[in-house]
């Protein structure tokens, strides 16, 4: 064989929406030898997700393709249907994005590993023999054979990535695409998925494609990797040379914005291209004066179906100081969002107190509606943080119409978007947020909480669903925002790259208890708890 | 403004939230619980509705019709009119709880024997036309929405509207106008048919030809358009695109995968569904004098027959009830997402 | 530089909006049918005292001779009195469509805030309501609604309560669901810690959100109160009045004058076609408006 096990020429592909046409992939030209593992990384929209997808032609009909896609020398493209479906699954098969929606809800997970098998047998393999089989798939994802008769809700989010994984291996592939494989997944169970699915790729001499917008996991699976932004490669080249030496500007932003933890280079330095550029480190004198906030074991206990308790938070001791930046770092199911919103004052004790200031966490509507004027909150996703009939003027004003701030309404708008560096604010006001991009959303957001003048913002995951770019220049903010205003922060993240950003200490929660507290970098380099030196071995390495 | 998801058809069916491990049998008394309160709810109605609402019963049952006291009088004394309510209230359930709904005013038999009669004829059409209309509607919303925009779509959801939009009774009366005397106008069976069963049988089927097509053809296009709009909930989703990457041919990507989804809510669809069939059944038992439950609710109605009309709607609501709590019941044997592990 | 007021730039979005949803509604052929016929027939309705003259709805001052066909003088035949039968078939316009839009206006005011009271305020209220709701939907309306017209005064004001007070169930499950998705997005929660009270959020972010789903429901609903109208009079619950006649009553009539068995087609035909039109305009502007909010219906 001479020819490449995929080998895309000038590939492009055209959206034909209503109005106008979109070209999501314009002329790229790559290629894959057997075997050989290729990460193609960009940020949303880039057109990575486009191209994975042309390569069993599973776009939209919208969609029109040029180009050649040669998979195993045979143009993709313009096969017909019949030859299409049987190379489907068996010459190349796909690993989804969100196995979650990826697989049917309906139908045991066995026969959703065994349904390639038997469409693409000669003649239809004996029930018992298919069983073996799918045992086999099932054991090679290192999932127990009685995992095969449930349902995709009874497994949890890594296990239905293992299930993906054993589907698309099902017809002995000799290429594999994986689109964005571990992205809804807690970083250790990303660790073992990633580590799975290179071990099989090489076992089994299977060609991968992985895409994501995470160099560092493509870096630490791929041999080569390829960046996309706006439908062309920018930049490719073995993993190692493209992370070491980024030619492209793109690409720089890309690794910036996964910094590595312990390297002092990223310490207190998110990547920002602005022209403020960043405060000065904090002075590293520990000033113990009175915490702002201070919570003392505090307790919030559910009660599931079936009376069953939940300890989502469970006796935790946490301060922020005055002009403090304090990273609550924790997987999904931490308890560190609940913690959050106990601290705002959304969600009720179950035990324990919380002091603002010296004085109680007030109960009563009207003494919280005082509080939220001090405290306020970022939440994850802009996009849906902001009403999407509002526009930006109104959603900044909703808190000064709610608290009836005097003085001219206008002018604390203007004060407020000012403050988030949204400039000139005359021209923000009467957009609405579906016209910004996802970084001036969020800054929206920041400017809606920073017009009532808070001495403490809670942030949720502030930057976890935006782009690697845009991450940097919105964290640079909260820097900014805390050297001018001193603007206390509690930021709530699950990535510790954050918190060696721009934290002054960190706080690991584990299954509802803090397990460990203290300066970042004590706690990041010389991690005393088990849980906080698995998180940091799980961050995928570059080397 | 395109950020509202508007609930379409289906949304009126909650899907229940997966609930790990929750016990089948905790569900299943949780859901009879609730049919059994409605079911209260219904009785103590039934009784309210004749006795407290504004407008005497007496006379509203005399109305239009000359009465004397004395006449209401014992009308009242008949009906128990004159004691206290509360006393009223529990001979009313006491009796229920006998299975006796008192005595019809008109018929002058026991209201429960008199709706046992009338029974089998509105089980038989009821439960014939929804079979029909169930096949006909998810037969005709699949094909519709895994195609549409073209001309069967287009066509099909355009007959489905223009039957929904019309009146029941008028249909059938103009089925009853057009097909003048190919099929029989009214009743169960001919007085004269030998009574044999295959005789009786085929006349009786004879007999329900045009009840049925005018009771499927109003409610199949609910069914139809539910299940399109299900279906269409469902083209976008991820494990479709799976089932396509796998090299499924298209026809099997629907079968297997689209609409066993898309069938769910539409299956507890039909049996909420089941209050617009009785709706449907008393006027269709009306229009063609098809000797049912509906026709009975009818008379009842003509003649102010308060006890017999009591007893209808008391039966037909609670069958209503029960239907629903068994669908509930069987909605978790279907769907895996809601049944226990 | 005169900025606009933050007033006039909410209206001006408002504005935008309409005519943003205007445009799309505009480019679907069925709703603009729809919309066009309904507006010609509510005209037709609302002018019929103007065009035609009352009097002929009075059965001592017929003149068309029994259940004659269409001719010059009855261009739609008479009935068993005598009179124009598309005299009646315009007059019952103004019941059929007053009752239509009445009745619906009363099921989604109580649907409306019964749903939105449901999703907002949780646990009890809501478990409490939503039995109600459930109870409501599932036992048959026209059952409930033939107890309800047996008890009351015969007569307009009594279908449009039994019409209304059945008919509300499905819009309050509609209303809820529609709630709890705007409820569960993160901007309800930005706005409570921004310190926004219940008020503050059913009405800045929940009411502006549900109100065209309303809005679509109360469309598609006049169609169906129109047709359970229509039955009720059939079942003889209607107004008795002969001078105020509706769709419904008419088709009663020409039931008991057994219209069908003496072939009266002109009798049968005009008062069904009327309320299939109506509704299916109804439902054709519904849907289409529903088009326009759901992006996912609009395509194909």
């Amino acid at each position: 064989m001479n020819h490449p096990l995929l080998a895309l020429r000038d590939l492009t592909v055209r959206y034909t929406g209503r109005t106008r046409e979109v070209a999501a992939v314009r002329g790229v030209d790559l290629t894959l030898q057997a075997g050989e593992t290729l990460g193609l990384a960009g940020e949303s929209g880039c057109g990575k997700s486009t191209l994975a997808m042309s390569v069993l032609r599973l776009l939209p009909a919208s969609a029109s393709i040029g180009g050649q896609i040669l998979l195993d020398g045979e143009d993709v493209s313009t096969m017909k249907w019949g030859r299409l479906r049987a190379v489907r699954w068996t010459t190349a098969s796909v690993v989804f994005q969100g196995a979650m929606h990826a697989l049917n809800p309906v139908r045991r997970v066995r026969d959703q590993i065994a349904e390639p098998i038997v469409l693409h047998a000669p003649s239809p393999p004996a029930a018992a023999a298919l069983r073996k089989r799918v045992d086999a798939l099932l054991a090679q994802v290192e999932l127990p054979a009685v995992k095969g008769d449930a349902f995709p809700h009874e497994l949890s989010g890594g296990q239905k990535q293992r299930v993906m994984i054993a589907m698309a291996l099902a017809c002995d592939p000799r290429l594999v695409i994986a689109d964005e494989p571990t992205t809804a997944l807690d970083v250790i169970v990303q660790a073992q998925v990633l580590e799975l699915m290179t071990r099989l790729v090489a076992e089994q001499d299977i060609g991968l494609v992985m895409i994501s917008h995470d160099l560092a996991v493509l870096a630490s699976t791929c041999q080569r990797l390829a960046v996309m932004y706006e439908g062309e490669i920018v930049e490719q080249g073995e993993s190692r040379a493209v992370i070491a030496d980024p030619r492209h500007e793109h690409t720089r932003a890309l690794a910036a914005a996964f910094p590595t933890v312990g390297d002092p280079v990223y310490r207190y330095a998110p990547a920002t291209s602005n022209e403020l550029g960043l405060p000065d480190p904090p002075p590293a004198t520990e000033s113990p004066g009175e915490p702002l906030l201070a919570a003392r074991d505090v307790r919030v206990t559910f009660t599931g179906r079936g009376r069953a308790l939940t300890h989502a938070v469970a006796g935790v001791d946490l301060d922020v100081r005055a002009g403090e930046i304090v990273a609550l770092v924790g997987q999904s199911g931490s308890g560190k969002t609940t913690l959050a919103r106990t601290i705002l004052g959304l969600q009720h004790l179950t035990g324990g107190r919380i002091s603002f200031d010296g004085a109680e966490l007030p109960t009563s509507a009207k003494g919280l509606r005082a509080y939220r004027r001090r405290v306020q909150l970022v939440l994850q996703d802009p996009t849906s943080a902001l009403n999407p009939r509002h526009s930006v003027y109104e959603s900044v004003a909703e808190g000064l119409r709610i608290h009836r701030v005097a003085g001219d309404e206008r002018e604390h708008v203007a004060a407020a978007l000012e403050a988030a560096e949204l400039r000139p604010p005359e021209e923000f006001m009467p957009l609405l947020p579906h016209q910004l991009s996802g970084g001036q959303r969020q800054r929206v957001v920041i400017a809606g909480a920073l017009a009532l003048r808070p001495q403490l913002l809670v942030a949720d995951e502030p930057v976890a669903s935006l782009d690697a770019s845009v991450r940097g220049e919105i964290l640079a903010l909260l820097l900014r925002l805390r050297a001018r205003l001193g603007l206390a922060a509690l930021v709530i993240t699950h990535d510790l790259g954050l918190a060696w950003n721009i934290a002054d200490r960190v706080a690991v929660m584990y299954q509802g208890e803090l397990v460990e507290v203290g300066s970042v970098d004590e706690v990041l380099a010389h991690p005393h708890h088990d849980y906080t030196k698995s998180l940091l071995a799980a961050l995928p390495t570059t080397g | 403004m395109s950020d509202i998801i508007t609930p379409t058809e289906d949304a009126l069916v909650e899907v229940p939230p997966p609930a790990r491990g929750g016990g089948t049998l905790r569900y299943v008394l949780t859901k009879i619980g609730g049919g059994l309160v409605s079911l209260a709810l219904v009785i103590v109605l039934g009784f309210l509705l004749f006795r407290v609402l504004p407008g005497d019963v007496v006379q509203s049952m005399f109305r239009g019709r000359p009465a004397t006291p004395e006449l209401m009088a014992e009308a009242e004394a008949r009906l128990g009119l004159n004691k206290p309510l509360y006393e009223q209230f529990l001979d009313y359930l006491w009796r229920l709880l006998h299975g006796d709904l008192g005595e019809s005013y008109v018929f002058n038999v026991p209201v429960t024997d008199k709706i046992l009669e009338r029974l089998w004829p509105t089980v038989l059409l009821v439960g014939v036309a929804t079979l029909i209309a169930v096949g006909l509607g998810l037969w005709l919303g699949t094909r519709s929405a895994w195609r549409r925009g073209s001309r069967f779509d287009r066509i099909s959801t355009g007959v489905a509207l223009t039957l929904w939009s019309t009146p029941t009774f008028w249909l059938g009366m103009l089925l009853l106008a057009a097909t003048s005397g190919l099929f029989p106008t009214a009743g169960l069976v001919y007085s004269d048919t030998p009574p044999d069963f295959l005789s009786q049988a085929l006349d009786v089927a004879h007999h329900m030809v045009l009840p049925t097509v005018t009771l499927v053809a109003v409610i199949y296009a609910q069914y139809q358009l539910v299940m399109r709009s299900s279906l269409l909930e469902e083209m976008d989703a991820d494990y479709l695109t799976t089932a396509r990457a796998k090299g499924l041919r298209d026809d099997q990507v629907r079968r297997r995968h689209a609409v066993p989804n898309a069938l769910l809510p539409t299956v507890t669809l039909v049996f909420l569904h089941l209050g617009m069939v009785i709706a449907g059944a008393v006027t269709t038992e009306t229009v063609f004098s098809w000797p049912g439950l509906g026709l009975l609710t009818y008379d009842a109605l003509r003649v102010r027959d308060l006890p017999l009309l009591q007893g209808t709607i008391v039966v037909l609501a609670g069958a209503v009830i029960i239907m629903n709590v068994l669908a509930d019941v069987l909605y978790r044997v279907l769907d895996p997402r809601v049944r226990a592990s | 530089m005169t900025a606009p007021s933050p007033r006039a730039l909410a209206w001006r979005r408002r504005g935008a909006a309409f005519a943003a949803g205007w445009r799309q509604f505009a480019s679907q052929r069925s709703g603009l049918v729809g919309l066009g016929l309904l507006v010609v027939i509510v005209l037709l309705a609302i002018l019929a005292p103007v065009i035609t003259d009352q009097g002929g709805l009075d059965v001592t001052e017929a003149t068309g001779g029994t259940m004659a066909p269409p001719d010059g003088e009855y261009p739609l035949g008479t009935d068993r009195s005598g009179r124009s039968v598309l005299l009646l078939t315009l007059w019952s316009s103004r019941v059929s469509l007053l009752v239509g839009f009445v009745a619906t206006l009363l099921s989604i005011a109580i649907g409306t805030v019964i749903g939105i009271l449901a999703a907002h305020y949780g646990r009890w209220v809501s478990a409490g309501l939503m039995r109600v709701t459930d109870f409501f939907l599932v036992i048959p309306s026209l059952v409930l609604a033939i107890a309800l017209s047996t008890v009351m005064e015969r007569g307009i004001g009594t279908i449009i309560l039994a019409i209304g007070l059945t008919s509300w169930p499905s819009a309050a499950r509609l209303v809820r669901a529609q709630t709890l998705t705007i409820e569960a997005r993160p901007y309800i929660e930005r706005s409570k810690a921004l310190g926004g009270g219940h008020l503050h959020v059913i009405t800045k972010h929940v009411l502006p959100a549900v109100l065209p789903l309303v809005f679509v429901n109360t469309t598609l609903a006049v169609g169906s109160a129109i047709v359970a109208e229509s039955t009720l009079s059939f079942l003889g619950l209607g107004d008795p009045d002969p001078m105020r006649p509706s769709w419904g009553t008419m088709l009663r009539s020409a039931w008991l004058d057994s219209a069908v068995l003496a072939g009266a087609w002109w009798y049968l035909l005009p008062p069904g076609i009327a309320i299939a039109i109506v509704v299916l305009a109804f439902t054709m502007c519904g849907r289409a408006l529903e088009a326009v909010l759901n992006p996912r219906l609009r395509e194909g």
